[in-house]
């Protein structure tokens, strides 16, 4: 079920995707200067390349969401099996939400949530 | 329908497979491995194991690829090229890949497979749902519970060593 719809949608995805850049590229004004090759043709302006070394720091927000993401995906199926089970699903994810909790406590006490 | 489905999706995959590894420059490989993990992901999708799919999605597509950036992003000389493969490498990697492949190929190919005769119900959400909260069928809620200790354990573990380098690095 629902194959040739997901047919449709991808070629009508690349079809819209494609058509609009084309489009713009085939009647678009062309003008040529320095300032077009800026990442902002107006505002501050940029000091050095955007490839810079970052610091270690905002390696550890990435780790983070990665061990909440997985957290995500276990709430998935239990939004959709619920019903059947009512208060003791519920009491059940309230359990393993708290017991993650506790994480993200133990990351904020250790200043892990700052932003530096 | 579903054939052609397939084999667009699995052109993509090898497609953007190969220009990952073969690309010189490293924010590109990364966007490439986004867009394999992507198209497997609707290979998933496809074979109707819509939990594995947004498994897929979600971790992969969304965590994985990204962890993997905030790693390019690290790293001090991400703007340049990489160095080109060497012979040795080129070698080294088509005889390792070749030999996967070969080992790959000998298991299935050596399998007789014939389509089963009973009805296969595809694990749905719900059906995974009820598993993972069912106190009494054989549930799984022991190990569920048991998974979010996994996860705050690893939580405090990424804490305690990325503020102990981040502290020596200042």
């Amino acid at each position: 079920m629902g194959t040739e719809s997901l047919l449709v949608l991808f070629f009508a995805g690349l079809f819209f995707a494609g058509a609009a850049l084309i489009v713009s590229a085939l009647i678009h004004p062309t003008s040529k200067n320095p300032q077009k090759k800026e990442p902002y043709e107006c505002g501050i302006q940029t000091i050095g390349t955007s490839k810079i070394q970052f610091k270690i720091g905002y390696y550890l927000f990435a780790l983070i969401f990665l061990l909440f993401d997985v957290e995500l995906i276990f709430l998935y199926p239990w939004a959709v099996a619920i019903k059947d089970f009512g208060v003791i699903a519920f009491i059940e994810m309230f359990i393993f939400l708290v017991i993650l909790l506790l994480g993200l406590v133990y990351a904020w006490k250790k200043g892990a949530l700052k932003w530096v | 329908m579903k054939a052609i489905l397939f084999y667009i999706f699995s052109v993509l995959i090898l497609a953007c497979g190969i220009f990952t590894v073969t690309s010189r420059k490293i924010y590109r490989a990364a966007i490439f491995l986004l867009l394999t993990v992507v198209s497997v992901a609707a290979l998933y999708f496809l074979m109707e194991y819509t939990f594995l799919g947004v498994v897929q999605l979600v971790i992969y597509a969304g965590g994985i690829v990204v962890l993997i950036l905030f790693a390019v992003l690290l790293t001090h000389d991400s703007g340049s090229l990489l160095p080109p493969l060497g012979v040795k490498r080129t070698v080294a990697t088509f005889a390792l890949t070749g030999t996967g492949l070969t080992v790959f190929l000998y298991t299935i190919l050596g399998r007789k497979v014939e389509p089963g005769s009973g009805e296969f119900n595809e694990p749905s959400v719900k059906m995974i749902g009820g598993q993972l909260l069912d106190l009494y069928n054989f549930g799984f809620v022991l190990p569920f519970e048991a998974i979010s200790i996994l996860l705050l354990a690893a939580m405090v573990g990424c804490i305690v060593l990325a503020m102990k380098f981040s502290k020596t690095m200042n």
